[in-house]
């Protein structure tokens, strides 16, 4: 096909799915008016897979598809832009029993990690899930470093972890991941479109799920709602689209204290309309509630910023101080929802917000890059002395002076008696001259709630609790994995093995 | 229809090495009739040009999203904003985030301003960005 022979969004489809064999099929036929009443047999496309939502989960899907010999994968994507949350996220992917662990000498298992996520989940996460993911997060790392992801030669230990099995990307970002995975995408033949918004499911008289409604050539917040395409697909439609942190009537309808004033990490299409529609067709809502807010963000930067990466590498050896009385107030590694809850409660007289200010050496920050970055963009402050640091932010000086000092005494003996923090990532490091800082406070980062799923990634039924035939969905839009309180680094494992966990049902079947 | 705009590109090549060279700090926005439009496309508000961007004369869409590299080269644009080292992926035409794949008018607007996307969440400053 020529490229002047498709019109303007098609000509940009077939752009990105340059490489793929027998497009031609997909621009065929014509348009028809788009309702779910409609006979199911009037189709405007045909494709062996549908997927919607460009992210992990829906790139690994489409890459574990096409390595099961599917023939015809597309990939539709209602932002201009490819990777969703996926692409903005901090690249941190934990994962047990991996190459850098027996490297590190860590001993871990998959038990192991799905146990410190069932502690964090407060005894609500799903097991048979969380086992199913953690027994297969090497492979899954495995598969983005084969498709060129590249990360640190070293582990992480994040909040709530009980041993380090954290990755990085050396981009310190899950860009360092999508980036390749949508080259490789492409290299296998997946189409992918773009400004692309799934719509709604077209429903068989059985009650499968047999294809979706797509508006193409839809602008994200410029009004253009796009044009309806009715798009049949074979082997069923995998639902990849994500949470709805950015959804503020969403949101709060769950939990009232996250009004718009309550900022967000994620991307503006997070909005959950996706979601919304597999609840119409009949999925089970779990968890809806549990929205996570990320302790480790700053009130100085819009969204996920520079500090979020900075602050997690940097609090196993750091201290975070309430400004009022420059004491600790919380286990700098807890879980999230403790941190967030801790950070939340510190206030001014008036009760407005009062960020807490945390910690480190330089000595001990700048071992990861990102202190470049914070520093350079006025979002931290480096100070040659503690006198320096405590006028800086209008915190008692000999309050914190005893703080810091009353610290060191517990990396000296490896036991934090305040808050009982592990202290085996902090050894030796003393907080000391100089000194970098952040000021931290959470915003909205990610929904545990979603659509139920089994451990084969088919959707619940809600009226018989057996799988909607011709339904899937992995990644941040199923629900009920991780409890009330998701560990960080443990999402990417998620949305990569219930993504290729997608790809093999919908193959098999 | 592809011949027209054919016809246009020996013109636009001088835009280009423009655009991508020198830092035009000031505002491009400027009135042409009823439209606003860049000082620089200015041939292009004669009324019958609008297909150099949008698909019809008509301009009732909005362009695709690789409409502009029919004149503009994405290499030399890269190029152009490359970032010193270690902050390689901060390039706004080539990203850790999105790679080359951002649309132009998700940054650039030619009718209206706008602001980079990368200021949503950082805050870096690119001396040399046309809204
Ligand atoms: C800033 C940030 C940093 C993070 N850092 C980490 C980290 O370091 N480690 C970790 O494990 N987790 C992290 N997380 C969480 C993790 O990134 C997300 O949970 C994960 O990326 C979700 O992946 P996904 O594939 O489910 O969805 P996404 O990556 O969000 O992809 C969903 C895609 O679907 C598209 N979509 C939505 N609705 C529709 C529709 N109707 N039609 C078509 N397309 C649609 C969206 O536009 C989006 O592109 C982070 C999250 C954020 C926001």
């Amino acid at each position: 096909m020529k490229d002047k022979d498709l019109n303007q969004k098609d000509r940009r489809a077939f752009l990105l799915g340059m490489g793929a064999a027998g497009v031609s099929a997909a621009f065929a036929g014509p348009v028809l008016a788009a309702s779910g009443s409609e006979p199911e047999s009037k189709w405007d496309r045909e494709h062996e897979i549908v997927i919607i939502g460009s992210g992990f989960a829906g790139l690994a899907a489409a890459i574990q598809a096409k390595k099961l010999g599917a023939k015809d994968v597309v990939i539709y994507e209602k932002m201009p832009v490819l990777g969703g949350n996926s692409a903005i996220n901090g690249g941190l992917f934990a994962a047990p029993g991996t190459p850098l662990q027996k490297k590190e000498g860590v001993t871990d298992s998959a038990d192991i990690m799905a146990g410190d996520q069932m502690k964090a989940g407060r005894g609500v996460a799903d097991e048979a899930l969380l086992k199913h993911i953690a027994s297969r997060a090497n492979e899954a790392l495995q598969l983005t470093i084969d498709a060129g992801a590249e990360y640190f030669p070293y582990l992480q230990q994040l909040g709530g972890h009980s041993v380090p099995r954290t990755y990085q990307t050396t981009v310190t970002s899950g860009g360092g991941i999508t980036q390749p995975l949508i080259k490789e995408c492409r290299r296998l033949g997946v189409k992918i479109v773009n400004r692309a918004k799934f719509e709604k499911f077209v429903v068989d008289e059985k009650g499968a799920v047999v294809g979706a409604v797509i508006n193409e050539g839809y602008y994200f917040g410029r009004g253009r709602k796009g044009k309806p395409v009715r798009v049949r697909s074979q082997r069923g439609v995998l639902i990849a689209a994500g949470g709805f942190a950015s959804n503020v009537g969403l949101r709060s309808a769950q939990d009232p204290t996250l009004t718009a004033e309550v900022p967000s990490t994620n991307i503006p299409g997070a909005t959950g309309e996706a979601l919304l529609e597999m609840f119409r067709v009949g999925a089970v809502p779990v968890h809806m509630a549990f929205i996570q807010t990320g302790p480790w963000a700053s009130p100085d930067e819009g969204g996920f910023g520079y500090v979020s990466n900075y602050s997690i590498f940097n609090f196993p050896h750091s201290i975070s101080v309430d400004v009022k009385t420059g004491r600790r107030f919380m286990d700098e590694i807890a879980d999230r929802k403790t941190r967030a809850d801790a950070q939340l409660a510190r206030r001014d007289d008036e009760g407005n917000p009062m960020p807490p200010v945390t910690i480190t050496s330089y000595e001990h920050a700048k071992a990861h890059p990102s202190v470049k970055k914070v520093l350079k963009y006025g979002v931290g402050w480096k100070f040659d002395t503690l006198e320096e640091l405590a006028e800086h932010h209008g915190i008692p000086f000999a309050e914190l002076k005893k703080q810091v000092d009353q610290y060191n005494t517990y990396v000296k003996n490896g036991v934090d008696e305040q808050f009982g923090k592990s202290m085996e990532k902090a050894k030796g490091k003393f907080i000391e001259a100089p000194f970098v800082t952040v000021r931290n406070w959470p915003k909205v980062h990610y929904c545990h709630g979603g659509a139920q799923i089994d451990v084969q990634a088919r959707v619940l039924d809600s009226s018989t609790w057996k799988p909607i035939p011709g339904l899937f969905a992995a990644g941040e839009v199923s629900g009920g994995t991780h409890g009330q309180s998701r560990l960080g680094s443990c999402s990417i494992p998620d949305c990569m093995v219930m993504g290729m966990t997608a790809a093999e049902t919908m193959m098999s079947a | 229809m592809m011949m027209k705009k054919l016809g246009k590109l020996v013109f636009l090549s001088v835009t280009v090495a423009f655009v991508a060279g020198a830092g035009l700090a000031d505002s491009t926005l400027e009135q042409f009739d009823k439209i606003k439009g860049r000082s620089y496309h200015a041939s292009f508000y004669d009324g019958e040009s609008c297909d150099v961007c949008h698909e019809t004369n008509r301009a009732t869409s909005l362009p695709a999203d690789d409409a502009c590299q029919s004149c503009h080269d994405l290499d030399s644009l890269v190029e152009a904003t490359a970032r010193p080292a270690g902050e390689e992926g901060q390039n706004p035409h080539d990203n850790l985030h999105y790679g080359r794949d951002v649309p132009c008018m998700e940054c650039h607007g030619e009718h209206q301003a706008r602001q980079h996307m990368c200021a949503d969440c950082h805050s870096f400053e690119y001396p040399n960005f046309k809204e």
